[in-house]
């Protein structure tokens, strides 16, 4: 019994020693993933602990020594910082700014995604003439940079757009003069024009792979497109409209350009983004507040992710492996 | 069908929602559209008001602000010095029921020329750069001042400042806010207690460095880190050496291309400057070097008695530590001394507001801002904004009530005021491709001693506008 005890002791060892080695090198990604996940928190975590310092304890040590505030003389973690910024009443204040952001994001992303279901749609089911050309076309306004567009935009929203034609002389308005410069609206118009390529490329990829026979089946029980696509094909895409949700919601949410510009110098319209970005002042002079300020507004798109989270991976590959 | 109409029904419930969250922002936009339409028929009271001129057409101006709306922006926009304009314009607003809204931008140099060129402009805007002002008046964007309003202007403020607002002959601007620059900021106690004397002449203050350097102490505090502006403290040395050594006149013909960076001259000044900033034992950056140190964080170091001296703006009250005790028995500033031919030049700078739109209305505001009220309102409530410490906000309005002001303010006030030659800030002045760019970056690399100061300046006049 002891022979064998110490045969059934010794014989494994090696085979322990090489599943190690092999778990070991199999948990390699995870070490690399870690690796990265840390680095990439580490400036997040010194915003963070800055958020709830003073101004000349942060002007004066780096966060990492954050808890010998008081030894140095600067007062220990305060909330002073929060109370400033959400009791900042330059630019319009901050409550307004998140009621902007919020007005912007919800209705920016609505539109978008209303309309590029529809064209997604048209693209992946409905055969006419010019479908390719036409997609093609629409995808390549992806390539199109906002940056390049936006003063003739506001131009457009400030006086209209009019084009005169030559050798007759008649002035027709493509755009009428509505005087949407620094309006919410203008940001909106803005957003969706920039959203819908990439909208209806993302969401004709995944409805042009859903099963055709599905619709077939319907169009022989009578159906026509307008039935198939709201009982069908948006039930169907769910996941993929709450991706783009997230990505819409979240990149409309962030924007600092687009809002700046078409909105200017109107306070009652302005952003978040912004008005956290005007507390600095005109030399910096606040720039601790940006600590805290960073932390307020990013506390939706948080919550927006984490509550459309499972969605998110899954719409990101959608259409990527048709089935 | 049912989730057809369920699905519109959302649709209906968030247009509506869009609809009243835009109704706040349409409203001040339709007075921007009215004001703009009003353009076209306020050409006949404009004309009388010029012509009426004095006071009588000024109340005639009063009765018609009821229920107007003007918009300013600029370049201020904290919590206080926003705040404190809005006080101050509000004080104007009240007292003849119209409304005056200010909107402040960090980033005020980009977003004007995006507002002007896309037709969004505001009634007034305040530049805090007379070259900015001059390309906006060249294009045509903003209006020259009316007789009456420039008369309030001359009448309250220096010649000097008056001139910055001046594009080819014609007033454009009203100033709004002075900085002085040409400050060494110091500690009182530090002094006395080594028996250091106020220096009075360039000379004297090299010899009290190296007396300072001698007993052991380090003389300056030097940051030049700003953010994308880094390298304008060096500018502000080279500005103020500039008019010290080779004089005003040299100076305007520096600023306005005539006399070129790699003028020897100008060499000798870099030189001067950074041989000063290198010398072992003259200078501590709290950064580690002086390009990576930012120009804010000098506050603490000079407290501290690790420098003695800082030559930095007035607005640099603002970045004392808090509660920092000022003017004699705590920090307080002195004269950046006059150079060997004994004249006094000072180096300023500032704001200056400019209408955009010619109403009535606007042009009351732009008055407003030139005279001695608007300095004692913005201070007043500046201050109360700052507890009574430093407001930040300097005035050089030649009316105004200098009892508002803490002494150390007063004292700076009594510089610019009594300055025999006063010129703004040159890289504010130069074309924006040198003044807030190679005149910034080369002379960063200079201090830095990645290039030597022949191939800064060979490089800086390369990057001059040509035409």
């Amino acid at each position: 019994m002891a022979t064998t005890d110490r045969h059934l002791a010794t014989g494994p060892e090696p085979a322990a020693l090489g599943s190690r080695v092999r778990g070991f090198l199999g948990a390699i990604p995870t070490w690399v993933l870690w690796f990265f996940v840390i680095i990439w928190t580490v400036p997040t975590l010194g915003l963070f602990i800055n958020s709830f310092r003073t101004r000349d304890a942060q002007r004066n040590f780096g966060w990492w020594m954050f808890w010998q505030d008081g030894a140095h003389g600067y007062g220990g973690l305060t909330l002073q910082n929060y109370r400033d910024v959400l009791g900042s009443e330059a630019t319009g204040g901050l409550a307004n700014g998140l009621l902007n952001s919020a007005a912007i994001a919800i209705v920016a992303t609505i539109i978008p995604i209303a309309i590029a279901a529809f064209a997604a749609y048209a693209f992946a089911w409905i055969d006419f003439k010019g479908r390719d050309w036409l997609f093609i076309a629409t995808v390549a306004l992806l390539a199109v940079p906002s940056q390049v567009a936006l003063i003739p935009l506001l131009q457009m929203y400030a006086g209209g757009a009019h084009l005169t034609i030559p050798l007759i002389a008649k002035t027709v308005t493509v755009f009428p003069d509505l005087d949407l410069a620094g309006t919410i609206p203008a940001v909106w118009l803005t957003h969706t024009g920039f959203a819908l390529p990439f909208a209806i490329f993302l969401l004709h990829n995944y409805m042009s792979g859903l099963p055709g026979d599905i619709f077939e089946s319907a169009r022989i029980d009578g159906a026509d497109h307008f039935t198939i696509f709201w009982r069908l094909v948006v039930p169907l895409s769910i996941p993929v409209l709450a991706a783009f949700t997230i990505f819409q919601f979240l990149w409309t949410w962030n924007d600092y350009l687009i809002a700046l510009t078409m909105i200017g110098g109107n306070r009652e319209a302005l952003p978040a983004t912004v008005v956290v970005a005007s507390l600095a002042g005109e030399f910096g002079l606040r720039e601790h507040l940006l600590t805290a300020g960073a932390f307020v507004i990013t506390v939706v798109p948080m919550a927006v992710f984490f509550s459309l989270q499972r969605f998110f991976v899954r719409g990101i590959t959608a259409g990527s492996v048709k089935g | 069908m049912k989730r057809f109409r369920i699905v519109l029904l959302v649709l209906v419930a968030f247009a509506l929602v869009a609809a009243a969250c835009s109704s706040s922002s349409e409203e001040t936009t339709t007075t921007a559209a009215e004001g703009a339409e009003a353009t076209t028929t306020t050409a006949a009271p404009a004309t009388t008001t010029t012509a009426g001129g004095g006071e009588t057409t000024t109340t005639e101006a009063m009765a018609s602000l009821e229920g107007t709306t003007v918009t300013v922006f600029g370049p201020e926009s904290s919590d206080e010095e926003a705040g404190a304009m809005q006080d101050a314009l509000d004080v104007f607003a009240a007292a003849n029921g119209m409304t005056i809204v200010y909107t402040g931008a960090r980033d005020f140099s980009d977003q004007i020329n995006a507002q002007a060129a896309g037709g969004n402009p505001p009634d007034i805007a305040i530049f805090p750069q007379p070259g900015k002002l001059a390309d906006f008046a060249r294009e045509g964007y903003i209006l020259p001042l009316p007789d009456d309003v420039t008369a309030t202007v001359t009448a309250n403020w220096p010649e000097a400042f008056v001139s910055f607002g001046n594009v080819d002959g014609v007033q454009y601007g009203v100033p709004n806010k002075a900085d002085i620059k040409s400050l060494v900021w110091y500690d009182t106690n530090a002094f006395e207690e080594n028996g250091y004397g106020i220096p009075q002449t360039l000379d004297e203050l090299w010899a009290l460095s190296d007396q300072m350097v001698a007993n052991g102490q380090t003389p300056w505090c030097v940051g030049i880190e700003s953010g994308p502006a880094t390298g304008w403290p060096f500018t502000d040395w080279v500005e103020d050496m500039t008019l010290r050594l080779q004089g005003a006149d040299y100076y305007d013909q520096w600023v306005a291309g005539e006399i070129k960076f790699s003028d020897p001259a100008m060499v000798d000044i870099w030189q001067t400057i950074i041989d000063l900033w290198n010398k072992p034992g003259y200078v501590y950056a709290a950064g580690g070097s002086i390009a990576s140190t930012p120009f804010g964080d000098n506050g603490q170091p000079l407290v501290d008695g690790d420098c003695m001296m800082h030559r930095q703006a007035s607005f640099y009250s603002a970045f004392l530590p808090e509660g920092t005790p000022t003017g004699p028995g705590g920090i307080d500033v002195f004269y950046f001394p006059a150079g060997p031919d004994g004249t006094k030049p000072v180096l300023g700078g500032g704001t200056l507001a400019a209408a955009f739109d010619d109403r009535p209305e606007v042009w009351a505001v732009m008055n407003y801002y030139a005279s001695p009220e608007y300095s004692n309102e913005r201070q007043i409530a500046q201050q109360a904004r700052k507890g009574g410490q430093l407001s930040g906000y300097l005035s050089a309005n030649k009316n105004m009530d200098l009892n508002v002001f803490l002494p150390l303010e007063q004292t700076m006030i009594d510089i610019m005021l009594n300055a025999e030659v006063l010129r703004f800030d040159g890289s504010d002045l130069m074309p924006a491709a040198v003044g807030a760019g190679t005149f910034w970056t080369e002379g960063t690399s200079a201090v830095n001693g990645d290039e030597t100061v022949e191939e800064a300046v060979a490089n800086i006049d390369a990057s001059w506008p040509s035409s």
